[in-house]
């Protein structure tokens, strides 16, 4: 599966700068608008609530998993940020979110969507390389890291 | 000058009649070789119905019993109005038209094709020890245990004679199609002795066709009768074996670079006609370095069983394997030639019974060494006892070149259909509900995680299912039905495979370990999206105002 496609260097963040869930989908979103990535703000901010509403995405050890579908997108497009302080995302076990991996998808297009998001999520899942994205200096520590 | 013409009057007559005789000639022959064929198709048809109905044997017997019934040393014999008989016995070793020989040939290579492609590779490698101690000890006994009956029996002068070798190889493969079937019916598939079974088949196919691969290759060289010395014999089998190792090896590095190329003709067709392609040139080839054109077939279909195009491959070969694959055990059963037989009806029985007790002790015996109790080591014996298509291709191999006679062939044919029969009444019978595996002893097949989801009614069950199955799809997954009556299905992208099976109420999915995250993942997404299906339902007008709608003027009238 083609990691490096999907996540690049500008759509990195090392310093998350929101403090609430909210806040943080919302930076994100507004990284992969920055990137050019996303042309309708709007619809892609709204798939991904309307996801965090059935069921949050904070997973277990500090990672979360905003994503949502839209037609609005061509492709898959995500993007990556750390906040090493952590925010309170509804996480599963309770702990506060460090790592965020948004993934925006086409909702009529086949492809490997989920299959990246777990991909990536089973990557961060051993905790040294959770440890090495969340220390990274540099955006390149982080895609070297995740062998991107 | 005169002569001039009248030369090339006779010149030209000398080149028409061969050419209008051998026009006639070619003209009977296919005349015979179609009716031929309409005769076979039916035949198989009616023989392997019967028996699946009347006596609920496996349709292959019935196959193989009106193959006899029609064959040249029965009613085949008989001549026909205008035609004479339609299947008289022909001299050489094989006693059918080559035309209709190099059909069943074309069905054996199919049939290996779709062995080859129903292959698991990821099965052999995650059940890898105790399957892999069963099968090689199948192999093991039943290759002996058949060369060394023919020894005792005076059929071979030593176990290296070519006949004992064929004995051995034939003995070897079990067919565990009859086996799989059985399990699925009584779910047991997924019990310890059913994963060991299948794991070990798959071994006993790889191993088989070495074995096969090896006594081709040395009853080639020892055509002449003589045996050969140990040295010629270890050029055979590393010869043998290195052309095996090295064809797989290319198949399974150069399959996904050749199935891309495939992809870019589109259509699955297309595809599987190219596929089909790679399996007869690789037969072809496999001939040509002077082993069986059943191996190559083989590794063609087990190099492309590793792709992602793997299950739309089976589903398109299937048309054509469920039309040739009757006609080649049909052939198989013309070929018995009774009165050969004569002579050698008490070492059939023997052959057979030795061959029965070298796969229960084979099989069974490493097995209640390693995890199983005495009941679950049986069980796995009688469930690696059938032999099947690949015994029956083996001895045609034997019987063509002339390694074994008409009176050995039959013997197995004799072996196989008795084996067929004894091993379902076996497995019934050890198959109740009380456990195989010794009580100290963890499960086998532990790296798969099982995951299982119960709803409150069977029809959201069955509604999840599908939608399920279409989001695997949307992920780029080929999701494939497994068995058409039990809903279970196989799931696979790369070298990832998933089981989903519906069971009642609850779904159920087994998934690698290493790959659960994307089962489970993928999961979720879809229960979750049932909540917008909710909401969908409740902008939906009222039921009772769409009833009254549907309704109305139905029965209005006066």
């Amino acid at each position: 599966m083609n990691l490096k496609k999907a996540l690049t260097k500008d759509t990195i963040s090392l310093d998350i700068k929101s403090s609430s869930k909210e806040e943080v989908i919302e930076e994100m979103i507004d990284i992969l608008v920055s990137a050019g990535k996303i042309k309708d703000r709007k619809s892609a901010l709204n798939v991904v609530i309307e996801r965090e509403k059935k069921m949050s995405t904070g997973m277990q050890n500090g990672i979360a998993i905003p994503h949502g579908k839209t037609d609005t997108v061509e492709t898959l497009v995500a993007a990556l940020g750390v906040k090493s302080e952590g925010i309170d995302f509804d996480s599963i076990d309770g702990k506060p979110s460090t790592i965020f991996i948004m993934t925006i998808s086409p909702a009529n297009r086949t492809g490997p969507h989920i299959q990246f998001l777990a991909e990536i999520s089973r990557l961060l899942n051993d905790p040294a390389t959770r440890q090495k994205v969340l220390t990274a200096q540099s955006k390149e520590e982080v895609v070297d890291t995740l062998q991107l | 000058m005169d002569h001039i013409p009248l030369s090339f009057a006779t010149l030209a007559s000398a080149i028409a009649e061969p050419a209008a005789g051998g026009g006639a000639e070619l003209g009977h022959l296919m005349t015979r070789l179609i009716l031929q064929l309409a005769v076979i198709l039916v035949a198989s048809r009616l023989g392997g119905g019967l028996f699946d109905r009347l006596f609920k044997w496996p349709r292959v017997l019935g196959e193989l019993a009106a193959g006899m019934l029609i064959g040249p040393f029965a009613l085949g014999a008989v001549p026909l109005p205008g035609l004479g008989p339609l299947f008289s016995a022909e001299s050489g070793p094989i006693p059918l038209s080559p035309e209709l020989y190099g059909l069943a040939t074309l069905a054996s290579i199919v049939l290996l094709f779709l062995s080859g492609l129903e292959t698991d590779l990821a099965t052999l490698l995650r059940y890898s020890f105790v399957s892999s101690i069963v099968g090689i000890g199948g192999i093991v006994f039943s290759f002996s245990l058949g060369a060394m009956s023919a020894v005792w029996f005076g059929v071979a002068d030593g176990f290296m004679d070519p006949r004992a070798l064929f004995l051995g190889a034939i003995s070897t493969a079990t067919s565990v199609g009859i086996t799989a079937r059985l399990l699925s019916e009584k779910r047991k598939m997924g019990t310890p002795e059913g994963v060991t079974i299948l794991g070990g088949a798959v071994i006993d196919d790889v191993l088989g066709i070495v074995v096969l691969a090896v006594v081709v290759g040395m009853a080639k060289a020892m055509r002449g009768g003589e045996q050969l010395d140990w040295g010629p014999i270890a050029a055979i089998a590393a010869k043998a074996i290195g052309f095996w190792a090295g064809c797989i090896f290319l198949g399974l590095t150069l399959a996904k670079r050749i199935t891309r190329v495939m992809k870019m003709f589109g259509s699955a067709e297309s595809i599987a006609v190219l596929s089909l392609g790679i399996a007869l040139l690789m037969a072809g080839l496999s001939e040509m370095a002077g082993l069986a054109m059943i191996i190559g077939a083989y590794i063609a279909g087990l190099s492309l069983s590793r792709t992602d195009l793997v299950n739309e491959l089976q589903e398109r070969i299937a048309g054509l394997y469920s039309f040739l694959v009757p006609v080649f055990f049909c052939v198989m059963g013309m070929l018995v030639d009774f009165s050969s037989m004569r002579g050698v009806v008490v070492f059939g029985l023997v052959y057979s019974l030795i061959a029965i007790l070298a796969k229960v002790l084979g099989c069974g015996l490493p097995a209640w060494l390693m995890d199983f109790n005495l009941k679950g080591a049986l069980r796995i014996g009688a469930g690696m006892l059938p032999r099947g298509e690949v015994a029956l291709i083996i001895a045609g191999v034997g019987l063509s070149t002339g390694v074994i006679g008409p009176d050995i062939f039959g013997v197995s044919i004799m072996m196989t259909i008795l084996t067929t029969i004894i091993a379902p009444v076996i497995l019934l019978k050890s198959f109740d509900d009380t456990s195989g595996v010794k009580a100290n002893r963890k499960q086998v097949g532990q790296e798969v995680e099982c995951i299982k989801l119960d709803f409150p009614t069977m029809d959201i069950a069955e509604f999840l299912m599908t939608r399920i199955r279409k989001a695997f799809r949307n992920e780029e997954f080929f999701v494939h039905r497994l068995h058409a009556d039990l809903g279970t299905y196989q799931i696979r992208k790369d070298d990832m495979v998933f089981t989903l099976i519906q069971d009642d109420r609850s779904i159920v999915m087994n998934a690698d370990k290493h790959y659960q995250h994307i089962a489970r993942l993928i999961l979720l997404e879809e229960i979750l999206s049932l909540q917008d299906l909710l909401d969908s339902v409740k902008q939906m007008k009222s039921p009772d105002s769409m009833g009254s709608e549907l309704l109305a003027g139905l029965f209005g009238g006066d």
